[in-house]
């Protein structure tokens, strides 16, 4: 008797546990594949390159920042706003749970920071060359 | 003559301690920071006084009102006898002593009320909070600081008054105040000691002062979101004021890249200003949807400076002339004088650099609230 109440228990428990995650929970690598599906068509596509990625996330693009004013160079450490000093948690997947985890946020922010680093929209491939990079990123 | 006790221990320990808390208490009232202690001090001077007035009844001899009821003209005409050399010397409270120990009684007591309805009025603190306005406030603040200098003055007057008592008659009456003994005609009558009631008092003194103490200075600021002021010298948020009308949306978004600041820091229509030009947000296109624009800008809307949440509020927004629209808190007038005196080395200090980061040197500005006795500059 004791033991169906604890498992139906802790069946509740778990059940209570998942209805507790948000509705637009998403792992980094959904995000990343619908990411690749907006590149797709583009003509010419041939894959994301964390090489590339590293490349883009690190060098200026003719502004006063690169994302790595902010985010640093190691994207596992905490950040810091190049302007106003603020700490900002871990972008890299790997040391921070939250991080492209959440679509709408994806794209708010990639639009925000792609118009102070970049000027303009990024590409799709430039995205899925940030994102595949910094799921290389060990913490 | 014989060497007799006078004042009882309860009547020199109300003596010292009132002379401290008023010491103390006009030292603390230059810097906001000090509030805190300003604050104590000023309760301690009214339980004293009430004490006082229940000893004039209730205690030694010497101390009863009933031994030193002199009316002021006869005060008067003590003082004059005094200053033309003359004058009888009392073994209690002279004539003239006597007036000033009602002045200074009355005094403070004036001064202890009006202090805590400044302390309800301006900072909605304390045992009358939120039953005076902010106005009102102002105007009790004006009474407490003309009192406070009547109440100096008054004190100064005592010192003389036992200055030159002590020299005419050739006796040390501050040092009598310490051991309570005097000489006296031999049909005056000794007073008793009271230790007991002493002690009580020294009791109750000190557990009111490790409570305030305890509770004022330790408790922790917990919303310090995202910015690294900590280490071993963090130090504690006396006050905390009232729980601000809060939005996690407006904290998540605008928390993301700098120190929230409160829309109770600027008026209505610097928010819709702001909102409005948000695809120049000091440098940056924040990009906001239609959705999250609207939450945000109804909240700092409904919760703006007009609203005198707090003193800040009601100041900055009183600063500010009618046709401006300031996007920056630094940019209000009342910001601008409040911040005069801080050193340029200060603003320089590795915790601080930014005039955007209001939590470096104020605890509770994450809150929103800006408690004076939450300020402390992280030298």
């Amino acid at each position: 008797m004791l033991r169906i109440f604890y498992t139906s228990g802790l069946t509740l428990m778990i059940v209570a546990g998942l209805a507790a995650q948000p509705a637009f929970a998403e792992t980094p690598n959904q995000i990343l594949s619908s990411i690749q599906s907006e590149a797709k068509t583009v003509p010419g596509f041939q894959g994301f390159s964390a090489e590339r990625g590293a490349i883009f996330f690190k060098t200026q693009h003719g502004k006063e920042f690169s994302c790595t004013s902010c985010h640093t160079e190691n994207t596992a450490a905490q950040g810091k706003h190049a302007s106003t000093g603020k700490a900002i948690l871990p972008l890299a997947p790997s040391a921070n749970a939250e991080r492209f985890s959440d679509p709408a946020k994806v794209e708010k922010w990639f639009k925000r920071n792609c118009n102070d680093v970049v000027g303009r929209v990024c590409a799709a491939q430039e995205k899925g060359d940030v994102l595949t990079y910094l799921l290389t990123v060990k913490k | 003559m014989k060497r007799i006790l006078i004042w009882d221990v309860p009547t020199r320990l109300f003596h010292w301690l009132l002379a401290i808390s008023f010491a103390v208490a006009w030292l603390t009232s230059a810097k906001d920071q000090w509030l805190s202690v300003h604050t104590f001090f000023g309760y301690l001077m009214l339980g004293l006084i009430g004490f006082r007035l229940t000893w004039g009844v209730a205690g030694g001899h010497y101390a009863r009102f009933t031994s030193f009821l002199y009316s002021p003209m006869t005060g008067l005409a003590y003082l004059r006898q005094i200053l033309s050399g003359g004058g009888a010397r009392y073994v209690g409270h002279n004539p003239a002593g006597s007036q000033a120990a009602y002045l200074l009684l009355a005094l403070g007591l004036v001064v202890g009320v009006t202090g805590l309805f400044t302390q309800g009025g301006e900072e909605q603190h304390g045992a009358v909070a939120g039953m005076v306005s902010f106005t009102l406030g102002r105007m009790f603040k004006e009474a407490h600081e003309i009192t406070a200098i009547l109440m100096l003055l008054m004190v100064f007057g005592h010192l003389a008054g036992v200055a030159i008592e002590s020299w005419l008659h050739k006796e040390n009456l501050p040092l009598s105040m310490v051991t309570g003994m005097k000489d006296a005609p031999e049909d005056a009558p000794a007073s008793k000691p009271y230790r007991l009631t002493g002690a009580l008092m020294l009791v109750v003194v000190s557990a009111f002062g490790g409570w305030w103490f305890f509770y004022a200075l330790h408790q922790p600021i917990e919303a310090r979101l995202g910015y690294q002021v900590g280490g071993k010298d963090v130090p504690h948020v006396a006050f905390v004021g009232a729980k601000l009308p809060d939005n996690a949306q407006w904290r998540e978004e605008c928390g993301s890249c700098h120190m929230v600041f409160h829309p109770s820091l600027l008026p209505a229509r610097s928010w819709q200003k702001m909102m409005a030009e948000q695809d120049k947000h000091f440098g940056t296109d924040l990009a906001l949807d239609a959705a999250a624009s609207k939450v945000l800008l109804a909240f700092m809307v409904n919760n703006a400076a007009e609203k005198s949440a707090t003193e800040a509020a009601l100041k900055i927004n009183g600063s500010i002339k009618p046709d401006a629209f300031p996007l920056r808190i630094t940019e209000t007038q009342y910001w601008a004088d409040k911040h005069r005196d801080i050193a340029e080395s200060d603003w320089r200090l590795a915790r601080v650099k930014s005039k955007t980061n209001c939590a470096a040197c104020h605890l509770d500005a994450e809150a929103g609230t800006f408690e004076d006795a939450a300020m402390h500059i992280p030298r």
